[in-house]
């Protein structure tokens, strides 16, 4: 673990990477804190004071009711993240699972789930949520459930790709020469083996997550008012350019920081977890 | 007695529409206690033989038998643990992901051999038997040179107490004074343990000097065979003659032996 | 006058855990035509040595190189990289360990000929390509010369392929051609056929061989000179005969007895490792 930092340390975009997520989960875990307006988060107006530009008080102005555009990012990215985290921690499981089990049986096994893969992989992601979205009530909840659904496929064929050919590697010959079970094998040998490019694949897929979300949001099928919401914000605030530019481009900047900032952190850790290996 | 015995085995693979015999008709006998050489060069079938007593591969058809008794791919785990493996290549033999330690104790806590509590110290003792340090337990296998390695994939094979070891090529990828020392753990170790061995090698030398009986293969079928000595004194096969004729040898004296086999053809 | 004169050459790498040394200061020395040997087990440097002398090793930025390299007189540290490059395939050539995995998958064996041809030869057409080609090709005893030129390395066997290699390391006659544990990837009757192929083809051309191997029995049945190298250093050269029947250094005795014997000698008890392969270097002079 230390070797792996060390590595990513050293080298300026991935530690630029790690700078950046840091922010945006600290921001995300110590909003109420760091926020000016810590209330601003919920249904609160201010019409005399909305619509203003940044200044002294408001230090990236305030939206259309009132309420401090800083605060509300740092809010919002409170939703992004736990997006991000619940719906990779529900799909990379499944995934994993999925590509495990079809990557070591092999023969029908094999056939059935991966074509079940396919045909989830098929879709367009996009196109999958908002279905979901038209036919379910637009919460966070379901939002999460529809990005789920469209990411779990994803772990499965990494998965599925690198547990095919560690099953002709000589360890698991090995295992199954001295007997050890199928759950053992897959679980206790293999699974290790695949850590590396489903931990990398995990931090770099927070930021696509994160768009993900702000898409569904930006189309008003995500997270409602009053939650603030990365999407929504730039939403809400696109009519109002080039006038008043700060209701777009704060929470669009702010989307920009954390996406950049996974992939390069992303990117780092799959070059420090190769040179490990 | 009679440890292990194929009868008329052969394996047909399906490639590519058509069909390749791998194997073809194959017989002999495995004595307690010995040690059986399987000789060939690539493509001569010894891999798939061995693959079928460690019960990877089915036969396509003949018997082999194991005390007597058929020995099936699919086999009950008393029976498995029986038959155990070492392989050739060091590296892949082991988990990268996984402490040398856990990976002898597989075997233990497959068969639940010994008390939980006294694993860890069977697994040292383990290590130690093949000239290892115990303390090599909790390092990975990346810490290791080759022998090493190719010591814990003993140790590993042994620990689980077996009484046939199929060893495919175990030294082919170590450097020559590694190869000395391994070859003589080997050796000694099937003294100690009382262990039956089959050999697969393409080695003829390392052949000459561990095995008691050998079994040299071509293209799937058995040309010649027999005991060892009198095997390399006076070989009846072509084949036979040619692969001796053919190892780099070192000493005047294997050179002498070797220009009494006559010129290499064909 | 030496072909390739290798001085007191020390070789490191600097890397993420400090620097380490491979090469503690080695010279040896190749005549015009002669066969010349560098023995010695993994981690001894014998690799790297060879890909030095192709100039190939000197791009790495860790890797910190000092002595001296001469090949036909000339200091290589004074070569630029299109210098060292262009002596490369023409002047000094190289076949590998795995022949098959050494040539490219996805062409043709007269596409890679040609490659290699054009390197002495920029203006050679596609006729003149084959026609030198299909002539190297039967050198090498190949019989269908126009069905291994039109195939790709994977449907040939690893002696054919190695033959081809061998076919293309000369075919721009070379002064000196490098051979990096060649035949151990072979079945050992290939091999054995293989070793003759090349020592009558180097012969023939007069090319000097650079022959790294560790196994000795293959180094006693080629070449005219051996050095033998334990890590980084040589303890031991001289001609090939006075080698082999008198080893004088604690390490090249242990090489030779660990060899196990076809006359079944048994199995001799020698340490891994052991002090007096540290001793200094014995050279045993020329031939008489």
């Amino acid at each position: 673990m230390i070797g792996v930092l060390r590595i990513i340390v050293r080298n300026p975009m991935s530690l630029l990477g790690l700078i950046l997520v840091g922010l945006v989960v600290l921001s995300a875990l110590l909003a109420p804190w760091l926020a000016p307006y810590p209330d601003h988060n919920g249904a609160v107006v201010d019409f005399l004071n909305n619509n203003r530009a940044p200044s002294w008080n408001n230090l990236m102005g305030t939206d259309l009711v009132g309420r401090d555009i800083l605060s509300r990012i740092l809010y919002g990215y409170q939703i992004s993240l736990v997006l991000g985290v619940i719906v990779l921690a529900i799909a990379t499981p499944i995934g994993t699972v999925f590509g495990l089990i079809a990557g070591y049986r092999g023969g029908w096994i094999e056939v059935v789930l991966m074509r079940i893969v396919d045909i989830f992989l098929s879709i367009p992601p996009l196109v999958l949520a908002i279905a979901m979205m038209g036919v379910l009530e637009p919460t966070l909840t379901n939002a999460m459930l529809a990005v789920t659904l469209m990411w779990w496929p994803w772990y499965a064929r990494l998965v599925y790709s690198i547990a095919r050919g560690e099953r002709e590697e000589g360890y698991v010959v090995a295992a199954e020469v001295i007997g050890a079970s199928t759950w053992h094998i897959i679980f206790r040998e293999i699974l290790p083996n695949c850590l590396p490019a489903i931990v990398t694949k995990m931090t770099l897929d927070m930021g696509f997550v994160i768009i993900i979300a702000s898409s569904l949001s930006f189309l008003g099928l995500g997270v409602q008012p009053p939650t603030p919401d990365l999407g929504s914000m730039v939403a809400e605030g696109a009519r109002y350019l080039p006038d008043s530019w700060w209701l777009t481009v704060f929470p669009g900047l702010s989307i920009l920081v954390a996406v950049f900032g996974f992939n390069l952190l992303g990117d780092g850790l799959r070059e420090a977890l190769e040179v490990k290996s | 007695m009679t440890l292990l015995a194929l009868k008329n085995v052969t394996k047909t693979f399906r490639v590519n529409q058509r069909e390749v015999q791998a194997v073809r008709n194959v017989s002999f006998d495995v004595r307690e206690g010995e040690c059986l050489a399987i000789v060939g060069e690539s493509g001569s079938g010894k891999t798939t033989l061995a693959n079928m007593i460690l019960g990877l591969l089915g036969a396509t058809t003949g018997e082999i038998h194991f005390r007597d008794a058929p020995l099936p791919a699919r086999r009950p785990p008393e029976l498995r643990r029986q038959i155990q493996f070492v392989q050739q290549n060091p590296l892949s033999a082991l988990n990268a992901k996984r402490t040398v330690g856990s990976s002898v104790r597989l075997g233990l806590d497959t068969y639940r051999i010994g008390e939980r509590a006294a694993r860890k110290a069977a697994v040292e003792a383990a290590l130690e038997a093949v000239g290892l340090e115990p303390e090599l337990a909790r390092r990975p296998p990346g810490a290791l040179s080759g022998g090493q390695r190719q010591r814990v994939g003993i140790a590993r094979a042994l620990a689980v107490e077996p009484s046939l070891v199929v060893l495919d090529e175990p030294t082919s990828a170590l450097d020559v004074l590694v190869q000395a020392r391994v070859l003589r753990l080997l050796n000694e170790l099937r003294a100690a343990k009382k262990l039956t061995y089959v050999f697969i090698t393409h080695d003829l030398a390392v052949v000459r000097n561990i095995a008691d009986r050998c079994v040299v293969l071509k293209e799937g079928q058995i040309v010649e065979m027999g005991e060892t000595a009198a095997l390399f004194d006076d070989p009846q096969h072509n084949y036979t003659r040619n692969l001796i004729r053919a190892v780099p040898v070192v000493d005047q004296t294997e050179v002498e032996l070797r220009n009494k086999l006559g010129k290499f053809n064909d | 006058m030496s072909l390739l004169s290798i001085h007191d050459l020390s070789l490191s790498f600097r890397g993420v855990h400090g620097t380490t040394e491979v090469l503690h200061g080695i010279s040896l020395d190749i005549a015009p035509g002669e066969k010349v040997a560098l023995v010695g087990e993994s981690g001894s440097g014998k690799s790297v040595t060879a890909r030095i002398v192709l100039g190939l090793l000197q791009e790495l930025p860790s890797a910190r190189i000092q002595g001296e390299v001469r090949f036909e007189g000339q200091d290589m540290s004074g070569l630029s990289r299109k210098q060292l490059a262009a002596n490369r395939g023409t002047e000094i050539s190289m076949i590998f360990q795995d022949p098959t995995s050494s040539l490219n998958p996805t062409f043709i064996i007269e596409r890679q000929f040609a490659e290699v041809i054009r390197r002495r030869n920029p203006s050679a057409t596609r006729e003149d390509c084959i026609r030198i080609a299909a002539q190297a090709l039967a050198d090498t005893a190949i019989p269908d010369v126009e069905r291994v030129l039109a195939s790709y390395p994977f449907q040939l066997s690893g002696g054919m392929n190695q033959r081809v290699m061998i076919a293309m390391a000369l075919v721009n006659k070379p002064k000196l051609l490098i051979a990096d544990e060649p035949g151990t990837a072979l079945d050992v009757t290939v091999q054995a056929q293989t070793l003759q192929l090349m020592r009558q083809l180097t012969d023939d051309h007069q090319a000097a061989v650079f022959f790294i191997s560790h196994n000795l029995g293959v180094v006693r049945e080629f070449a005219d000179r051996v050095y033998v190298i334990y890590r980084g250093r040589i303890v031991e050269d001289g001609p090939t005969e006075a080698i082999f029947a008198d080893p004088r250094h604690a390490y090249t005795r242990a090489l030779m007895n660990a060899v196990p014997r076809i006359t079944g000698t048994g199995l001799p008890d020698i340490p891994e490792r052991s002090d007096s392969f540290e001793a200094p270097q014995i050279s045993h002079g020329s031939a008489s």
